[in-house]
């Protein structure tokens, strides 16, 4: 994989602890979070319908739809409960000199 | 232990029952009594994707027979009309008769008709399954002034569809707000001045005197004299619980099957789960019945668990949803028992809130925006009542200030 796939986000301190924030590029949209152990993507819109996750709730490790609350782990993508059931596609994260970066396939 | 369990019922109650007994019990024989000829599928598109297309018939299904087949849970299409509580045995319309240990009944609820003095019984369309939803969807696409008849969940949101396939509708509601049962009034006009936005009609505080069929369309006449013309009429006037099958039975019926926590009714190894369940809420200290999605689910689960020897108390927060047009409509809660409402937002667009609060603590929530707007507050409402929160009403309504604030850690 080349270094080109790595994209930039934003700086480490515009996300807060347990929260996250929407990012889009190209044509396609991306959740970035800060867990209490790091930071972490997944695609920005929920499986079940098409609805941005950026409003929903980071729980711990997991983020919920605000639509219809269908459950998804952050960290592996895994939708944990009903109405979600496709999983979510999750992409490495890097923090380089305060600055967050995903690795776009 | 081996036993058979029967799950009277092929709904969402029914297939998340079985699906939790299986979890807990990998040996007994799980058997799911349909009466449709479908497996267990989602309710909530119908009155929506489905009729604008965006969702087809096998996008419905909660699993595929795949995963039944894999978990060992058979699914027979069959309509049973008589129950021997005593003996345990289920009868079906054509002979058969099922033995059971344990015995769920999932049997949902089913619409209320309008009782009109005329011939018109088959002119007017419900839409609570898959075939209704087909026929409907069929006959409005010739079809171009359509009226609803009542302004509940599923009216509007068939409102809502209709009109996004151009079509003009009226919905007729015979209360002084849309969705009266269990929405404020405040959210309720909010929603109604999105679908008049939309061209849709909104008649309120009208009662039917009565239908004419004439030339293929239909004259409605109204209390006030006013006379509707309309081409197809769909009723939405609220449902009932399915229970005509235990009527003279000693299952204690009540509003539905009567349960206590633990989805369990008056006669022993018979629970009951979902919308026919009239169930006892340890957290609000009193009986409720809910048809909803969450509820239809959470119930299931735990009547699944309960049954397996898993015994486990029913505590789940009521959650719902409505959506139409571009708004997301949600209530959690009870809305009904309060000494204090609060109001977050007044910008549909970003989301407005109503809390009920009883004694400092939240009771209930109902919210409207556009969609994504409201869930995320929802939620953490449900959370903040369920943990009896004593709540910063100053956090509560002030829409720059965020709720999880109130969350304790």
């Amino acid at each position: 994989m080349s270094e080109e796939n790595w994209i930039e986000v934003g700086s480490t301190d515009s996300i807060e602890e347990e929260d996250l924030i929407r990012f889009d590029h190209q044509d396609k949209t991306f959740c970035v979070y800060k867990l209490t152990d790091g930071f972490y993507a997944t695609d920005g819109i929920c499986t079940h319908e098409a609805v941005h996750l950026e409003d929903g709730l980071v729980m711990d490790d997991e983020i919920e739809c605000p639509m219809h609350q269908g459950i998804f782990n952050i960290k592996s993508g895994e939708a944990l409960s009903p109405p979600a059931c496709e999983d979510l596609k999750t992409y490495p994260v890097k923090v380089d000199n305060d600055k967050i970066f995903i690795k776009i396939d | 232990m081996k036993n058979n369990i029967i799950i009277l019922g092929g709904g969402q109650a029914g297939i998340y029952a079985a699906r939790e007994i299986r979890q807990n019990d990998s040996k007994s024989n799980i058997k799911i009594l349909g009466e449709e000829n479908l497996l267990p599928y989602e309710r909530p598109p119908l009155s929506k994707d489905f009729l604008l297309d965006k969702k087809k018939e096998e996008d419905l299904y909660f699993h595929s027979s795949d995963v039944l087949k894999n978990e060992n849970i058979e699914f027979e299409n069959i309509s049973i009309n008589k129950v021997d509580f005593e003996n345990k045995k289920l009868f079906a319309k054509n002979d058969n008769v099922y033995s059971y240990d344990s015995l769920l009944i999932s049997t949902g609820s089913e619409n209320k008709k309008l009782t009109l003095d005329n011939n018109l019984k088959n002119d007017i369309y419900y839409l609570r399954n898959l075939e209704e939803a087909k026929k409907i969807k069929e006959i409005v696409s010739n079809k171009n002034k359509i009226t609803i008849i009542g302004g509940g969940f599923i009216g509007l949101e068939i409102a809502s569809s209709l009109s996004q396939l151009q079509k003009k509708v009226i919905v007729i509601e015979i209360g002084n707000q849309l969705m009266g049962r269990i929405i404020p009034k405040q959210i309720a006009d909010l929603v109604q001045y999105t679908h008049i936005e939309h061209g849709n009609e909104i008649i309120l505080n009208k009662q039917i005197e009565k239908i004419t069929k004439k030339n293929g369309d239909y004259e409605i006449l109204l209390n006030d004299n006013s006379l509707i013309e309309t081409d197809f009429i769909i009723a939405g006037i609220g449902s009932t619980p399915t229970v005509k099958l235990f009527e003279n039975t000693n299952l204690k019926l009540d509003n539905g099957i009567v349960t206590n926590q633990f989805c369990e009714t008056s006669i022993k190894d018979v629970y009951a789960a979902g919308d026919v369940s009239n169930f006892y809420h340890p957290f609000y200290e009193r009986n409720m019945r809910l048809e909803s999605y969450q509820h239809a689910q959470n119930h299931g689960i735990c009547a699944g668990k309960n049954i397996a020897g898993v015994k486990t108390e029913y505590t789940s927060i009521p959650w719902m949803w409505s959506d139409q047009f571009n708004l997301n409509l949600q209530l959690t809660g009870i809305c009904d028992e309060y000494d204090e409402i609060i109001e977050r937002g007044n910008d549909i667009n970003n989301g407005v809130i109503y809390f009920f609060l009883k004694n400092n603590k939240i009771r209930g929530a109902c919210g409207v925006g556009i969609i994504g707007k409201v869930g995320r507050d929802i939620r953490i409402t449900s959370k903040l009542s369920e943990k009896n929160t004593i709540v910063d009403k100053q956090i509560l309504s002030d829409q720059n200030l965020k709720l999880n604030k109130l969350m304790q850690k």
